[in-house]
């Protein structure tokens, strides 16, 4: 996303982090016209500054260089063109050497020069693929003749011999036109009349044929309509032809088969060579007399062989053609696309057409200034030129494009983060916490040592061969996933760490430090249930002796459940905290005061309480008794009740159900402040403003506008003569808004703010219950591909034993994969998606910025390609 | 065995966490790198001590009834 190269540290002592956007600082170029591409040229290979459209109110047809970019667009079409040929022929493109000679911005020669070359190789080539595609068609035309000539004669020599049969059966009214049986076995007895009519020809009955050509699906249908058509009036035989025919037109192969149709009458064949034509197929005449045939067959032969020389020869130009332009290909694409660029951007230029130079305006970050003064000056010093382009910084109070600056590492989490939204410039980027608030919560939720270790091998191969991998091309497919391969680092390697927490490795545990729980000696073996009785705390993750036990759940399930309320406290109080970065950055005391404060209050008096009740409630050994032996506390009260009652009947505390002494009055106070805290959100802040509003406006400053002057030209206006025109623009527009204020608006606003932020605690505490679910989800599944799986193959007989773990294992492994890693992983990567995009960003994370878009090549390069 | 264990590992990673921001040298993305590690130290500290308190005092105990004699 950003290509600007990493600084060390700036000379103001600014540094960039992904804490908040970098800051930006509105430029202002004077370039002169001789020196304009060049140094546009420059600084699209620096990509550092994102020029404002000054021309903003005129249609992209009247810009001033309108048609550069035709002529650049119709180069472009003959490049596509050739690439199509050359894609069409498989020829290998050369890749383009990213050397001096493709930086550098072409003069208009070179361009000139570019444009006849490649008028010359389309002109060539179209001429080339025409003569080609005619001698085609005159090859598939001769083809065609040939299996006409050869597969009609057959039925010519019959139809002559038995013309009389056929005669006969037309002087018999009742009989049918032809009969496929008839004349056949009533051939012989009908010889003699034969042998006495001397002129043997069709043309004496007045029976006509038509030959031709057809494709094989459609001679079904052919069939048909004839005749219904003719009424059965036709006699039709056909023929496959054994090769396929490549025909031009549709280059592909198709199967074919020649026909004769014998029909009585020339409107009957006139119908028929019309029915025919319309039905795709093609027609050729076929002399009925053998020997003119025969002579013909011989031509054709002869043509077809000389046909295939000069078809070959033509081939072999073309392809030699198209080699010549495959070399120069990728050079000349990529220099058209940039010109385009280039001239995209200029077009955003003012001219001021009396000092004969170009004014851009445009947003630069303000470590990358000096970047760009150097850029301007290799330009001026590459074209010779003595005069200089000027930059200078101007004041500004527009909103700046928001601008983070990443590495291949953090891209994909700030990924993540735009497309819930981009920042507000220099508002505090969540994007930073992300890169490992995102795994990690991930991993709480696919925890499994096992597969944590697959993915992270997985991800691990990807970044280790990023290099030869992005060389190598990647699809669409793959793409997400290499993408987001350091996120998926990440994921694996802190999903091995929840995995030995949760003491989990493919649903088995690993049994590492000396266990806290100890089984009883008697009753085993048998049928009693046994309990198991606590000598110690395991040290790290969960005690291996709860697998397998009949009450794992429970415990397990209240852990979890805990666990996920508490991570989910911590980071939405994070989120909160940070917003008070953003006020105090921003310098809205006001926000502090009426919104940081009280919703940090809120928060932590009711949800706050809530995680340090479940802290405290692990901490107490409830089963404590004194020196009497009498129990020191009483049952352990459930927490969800506690702080149910603790709204339902404030200060009254059932004895039973006391966690600590004290414990009414301190949970009153908490329900009071917490109450306290909604009136002082809701209120405070509109009622404030609405002060201040009053204030200025009785001092009468609520009408001034603030208005800038600066220097710059109007094409339009620089008639007047005198160079630049003074003009002042006024921003008036942005600050206007401050100033117009309306309470009902406000306190609207505030309101629904209010609402939000009190229903949204509670449902997103809630919402954070999804760890500990899909946690439950991912386990129970990995659970159950192992026991239905492997442990019934481990627990076969010693014969079938090894064939079933074969089986068994890669059974075990493809599902654990697939459901596993993929399904559980996307469906945990979604959720934690959740989690930062809603629970986490929505307490700090405004995300009203635009995106910085610098003028790059190597973007605008990209973003062909993809 | 008491809550004690948390606060002494708590304490350790807690210096952890300010070696890592001090440690970390200068350069363009040294807010990454502390963000990076103390971020990544809490998340360990918070998993770990979450699941050694859930285990400090039970309130109930593994119960099954398939147990062998070896076991």
């Amino acid at each position: 996303m950003a290509t600007l190269p990493a600084y060390k540290t700036s000379a103001s002592g600014v540094k960039s982090s992904l804490f908040r956007s970098e800051e930006m600082t509105l430029i202002q170029l004077y370039i002169p016209t001789e020196i304009a591409k060049p140094t546009v040229s420059e600084l699209g290979e620096l990509g550092a500054v994102e020029f404002r459209d000054l021309n903003s109110e005129t249609a992209a047809f009247h810009r001033t260089f309108v048609n550069e970019i035709k002529r650049l667009d119709e180069m472009e079409r003959k490049l596509r063109f050739l690439t199509a040929n050359i894609d069409k022929h498989e020829i290998p493109v050369q890749p383009s050497m990213d050397s001096y000679l493709s930086r550098r911005a072409r003069s208009p020669q070179e361009i000139d020069e570019m444009d006849d070359v490649l008028s010359q190789h389309e002109y060539r080539v179209v001429q080339l693929n025409e003569s080609y595609e005619s001698l085609q068609r005159r090859l598939l035309e001769l083809t065609e003749m040939r299996f006409v000539l050869r597969e009609t004669s057959a039925f010519l020599q019959k139809a002559t011999q038995h013309q009389d049969d056929i005669r006969h059966s037309i002087d018999n009214p009742d009989a049918p036109l032809l009969d496929l049986e008839q004349p056949r076995s009533a051939g012989p007895s009908l010889d003699l009349e034969g042998g006495s009519q001397p002129q043997n020809s069709l043309a004496g009955l007045n029976i006509g044929f038509v030959t031709g050509v057809i494709p094989r699906s459609r001679i079904a249908t052919f069939e048909r309509v004839l005749w219904r058509l003719l009424r059965g009036n036709l006699y039709m035989n056909h023929v496959e032809i054994d090769e396929p025919i490549v025909d031009p037109a549709m280059d592909e192969p198709v199967n074919k088969n020649v026909f004769v149709i014998f029909a009585h009458g020339t409107h009957i064949l006139s119908k028929i060579r019309k029915i025919s034509e319309s039905m795709g197929a093609t027609l050729y005449r076929v002399d009925e007399d053998n020997e003119r045939r025969q002579e013909t067959m011989i031509d054709v032969m002869t043509r077809l062989d000389e046909l295939q020389t000069v078809l070959e020869s033509t081939d072999t130009t073309r392809r030699t053609e198209l080699i010549n332009v495959a070399e120069h290909l990728s050079d000349w694409t990529v220099t058209v696309k940039k010109e385009k660029a280039l001239f995209h951007s200029m077009n955003m230029f003012n001219y001021d057409s009396n000092r004969k130079c170009l004014i851009a305006e445009g947003w630069c970050p303000t470590l990358a200034l000096p970047d760009v003064q150097s850029a301007l000056r290799d330009a001026t010093e590459q074209a010779g030129s003595n005069i200089t382009s000027i930059m200078h910084q101007l004041k500004t109070s527009k909103q700046p494009p928001t601008f983070h600056r990443t590495n291949k590492f953090t891209s994909g989490f700030q990924s993540i983060i735009n497309a819930y939204g981009i920042a507000r410039y220099r508002e505090v980027n969540p994007g930073l916490f992300t890169v490992i608030s995102f795994p990690f919560l991930f991993a709480v939720m696919f925890g499994d040592f096992g597969h944590g270790i697959l993915v992270s091998l997985a991800a691990g191969w990807l970044c280790w061969r990023e290099r030869q991998i992005e060389k190598g091309g990647i699809d669409a497919n793959v793409r997400t996933f290499f993408d987001g391969r350091y996120i998926m680092l990440l994921m694996g390697i802190f999903s091995i760490y929840t995995g030995f927490i949760y003491n989990d490795i493919f649903s088995l545990t690993m049994h590492i430090f000396p266990s806290g729980w100890k089984w009883p000696e008697e009753g085993r073996g048998g049928t009693q249930t046994l309990s198991a009785e606590q000598v110690g705390v395991y040290p790290i993750g969960i005690d291996p002796h709860w697998h397998g036990t009949e009450n794992m759940l429970l415990f397990i399930n209240s852990y979890k459940m805990k666990m996920s309320i508490i991570f989910g406290v911590i980071q939405m109080t994070f989120g909160i905290v940070l917003s008070f970065f953003n006020h105090r950055y921003f310098k809205k005391a006001v926000n502090i005061y009426c919104e940081f404060i009280p919703q940090i209050i809120f928060m932590m008096s009711i949800f706050g309480y809530l995680s340090l009740l479940i802290v405290y409630k692990w901490l107490v050994d409830w089963s404590a008794t004194d020196e009497n032996g009498e129990a020191l506390y009483n049952s352990p009260p459930g927490l969800l009740n506690t702080l149910i009652f603790m709204f339902l009947s404030p200060g009254s505390i059932d004895p039973s159900l006391q966690l600590y002494p004290g414990q009414g009055l301190v949970q009153v106070v908490l329900v009071l402040v917490a109450l306290i805290c909604i009136p002082w959100m809701l209120l405070l802040k509109p009622f404030y403003l609405k002060r201040e509003h009053q204030r200025t406006q009785q001092l009468g400053y609520a009408n001034m506008t603030t208005t800038t002057t600066r220097i710059s030209t109007d094409s339009l206006n620089s008639d007047h003569g005198g160079g630049a025109v003074v003009t002042t623009e006024s921003e008036s527009e942005e600050m206007h808004q401050d100033h117009d204020f309306e309470f009902g608006e406000v306190m609207m606003h505030q309101v629904i703010h209010t609402i939000e932020f009190c229903l949204g605690c509670i449902s997103n505490t809630a919402s954070y219950l999804r760890l500990w679910a899909l946690s439950l989800a991912h386990a129970q599944l990995s659970d159950v591909l192992w026991t239905m799986i492997m442990k019934n193959c481990i627990s076969m007989s010693d014969g079938m034993r090894p064939l079933a773990m074969f089986a068994g294992f890669s059974m075990w492994f493809t599902l654990t994969v697939c459901i596993l890693l993929f399904m559980e992983g996307l469906s945990a990567f979604l959720h934690t998606l959740r989690l930062h995009w809603v629970e986490f960003d929505n307490k700090f994370y405004e995300a009203t910025g635009k995106l910085f878009e610098p003028f790059s090549f190597e973007r605008v390069l990209k973003e062909e390609e993809q | 065995m008491s809550g004690f264990l948390v606060l002494l590992v708590g304490a350790v990673f807690a210096g952890l966490c300010a070696a890592s921001y001090f440690l970390v040298p200068k350069s363009w993305d040294q807010t990454l790198w502390r963000t990076c590690l103390i971020m990544t130290l809490v998340c360990m500290y918070l998993m770990w001590a979450v699941t050694y308190m859930a285990q400090l005092h039970p309130l109930i105990q593994p119960r099954r009834s398939d147990l062998r004699a070896e076991h």
